[in-house]
């Protein structure tokens, strides 16, 4: 598995656009399609991330075996909470029953199947607009446009620098396992998720306390450098244009428009074809 | 810290460039650990995560900000790699709120001489510090529209047996090398 930040959409139109409107998206897009059980409302709202994630450009052979994982635990979570033990699910009682859901017993209406869709369609699109987080933002602007909406800039440089230490991190999680392996340490095959734990320490530990004593000497160069004073030679200035501020209008519309039509009672209902 | 009297105490929410750089490489540790997890037998979907356990450890030992940045980015981090994306901004808030209150909690006891009650103490802390920050994940009320039940059986509850497992052994085993580290090196 690749942890390195991947910048995979870059030259297309939302890679091009301020990052500060790719991070205030997701926000808005998530207040426009939370507490909707009405799957039309969200094919609606389904439909304008997939135009958005189309824009960002992102190539399908990079992103493949993420979409999959996410498709896959999804979709297991939506059928075991939606379907088969109705833990998260809506109950119309005069429904006719389609069938009974083998071992559960749980009756499957067209409300049911209905919602249970509404539910894996709204987490696909969610997914929609947030992928363009993870690989359209450069990764030297992500502190830089968190800064910019207001976070603390040493926080927000704590988020760039959070970035810039996954790939060392990773490198000394197999470097610390290959030198356990040398001492003879082998993965726990035991289904004892305890003993799977206590077999983990040799690799845990290790990587850890590297890591912290590596970042002694990180603190004295930032410390040297004068972090945290005035001139911030990071920070570098971020605009919205006119596009950027069109983007943003119509997802803030889009969210008052589903929140309003959620008061009115418009799309709390499932809907059954 | 409350096991370390030589160092000066820092105010609970202060942000120099250590609780930014242990924030930050807490949050990588965690982003990069967080991708290994593993199922307990005979549960539907409750995974232990190993990495979980670094929250309430840097939390003790690095303060409230730093607890809680572990937390919040480093689950986002594990989000974003997965394909989640922001779909749970809400867990990676309880995370953080974990790591936040595991400080808190640590901050505020007197000092244990005793190497092994400091270690039943620390595992105790840290299983508290998560029954406490994961409640946040009732949130999901608004943003799954879930109702209270579910949030408690398939979400707090699974949750809270899963990470407890992880920080009641993992965490006083860090805690525990770190020690003598931090006290030799005025840390």
């Amino acid at each position: 598995m690749d942890v390195t930040p991947r910048y995979l959409g870059a030259g297309s139109f939302l890679s091009r656009r301020d990052p500060r409107v790719l991070l205030l998206v997701p926000v808005l897009y998530l207040v426009a399609v939370a507490g909707i059980d009405d799957l039309r409302a969200v094919l609606l709202c389904t439909a304008v991330a997939l135009v958005y994630y189309r824009a960002a450009g992102i190539p399908w052979r990079g992103v493949r075996a993420n979409w999959v994982f996410m498709l896959t635990i999804t979709t297991i979570l939506v059928v075991v909470n939606s379907i088969l033990t109705s833990a998260e699910t809506r109950v119309d009682g005069n429904a006719e029953v389609l069938f009974t859901a083998p071992i559960t017993h749980t009756a499957i209406t067209w409300t049911t199947l209905s919602y249970a869709s509404t539910i894996l369609v709204r987490y696909i699109s969610l997914a929609m607009v947030g992928f363009p987080v993870a690989f359209n933002i450069a990764p030297s602007d992500l502190g830089v446009a968190f800064a910019r909406l207001g976070l603390s800039q040493r926080l927000a440089y704590g988020v760039d620098l959070t970035f810039r230490f996954l790939p060392s991190t990773w490198a000394s999680l197999h470097e610390t396992v290959d030198a356990q392996r040398i001492r003879g340490y082998e993965h726990s095959r035991s289904r004892n998720p305890v003993k799977k734990l206590l077999a983990l320490r040799p690799v845990v530990i290790p990587l850890t306390v590297n890591a912290l004593m590596d970042a002694e000497d990180t603190v004295n160069a930032m410390d040297l450098r004068g972090f945290g004073g005035r001139h911030r030679t990071w920070m570098r200035e971020l605009a919205f244009d006119r596009i950027d501020r069109l983007i943003l209008a119509g997802f803030a519309a889009m969210a008052a428009v589903m929140v309003t039509a959620k008061i009115l009672g418009l799309t709390g209902t499932v809907w059954v074809p | 810290m409350s096991t370390d009297a030589t160092t000066p105490r820092e105010p609970v929410l202060s942000l120099s460039s250590r609780t930014v750089v242990f924030g930050a490489v807490g949050a990588a540790l965690y982003g990069v650990l967080g991708l290994f997890s593993f199922l307990i037998p005979g549960t539907q979907a409750v995974t232990v995560r190993p990495a979980f356990a670094l929250v309430p450890f840097f939390g003790k030992r690095f303060g409230v900000v730093a607890g809680f940045f572990v937390g919040l980015v480093g689950n986002a981090i594990i989000d974003l790699i997965s394909g989640y994306g922001l779909t749970y901004w809400n867990w990676s808030v309880a995370n953080g709120l974990v790591g936040a209150v595991a400080a808190l909690i640590f901050l505020y006891l007197p000092p244990i001489a005793s190497e092994a009650v400091r270690l039943v103490v620390t595992a105790l802390g840290a299983l508290l510090a998560t029954a406490i920050g994961l409640l946040f994940v009732v949130t999901d009320l608004w943003v799954q529209s879930i109702d209270l039940k579910t949030v408690f059986t398939l979400n707090y509850l699974p949750a809270l047996l899963a990470d407890g497992i992880a920080v009641v052994i993992l965490t006083p085993a860090l805690d525990a090398i770190w020690e003598p580290l931090s006290k030799r090196t005025g840390r």
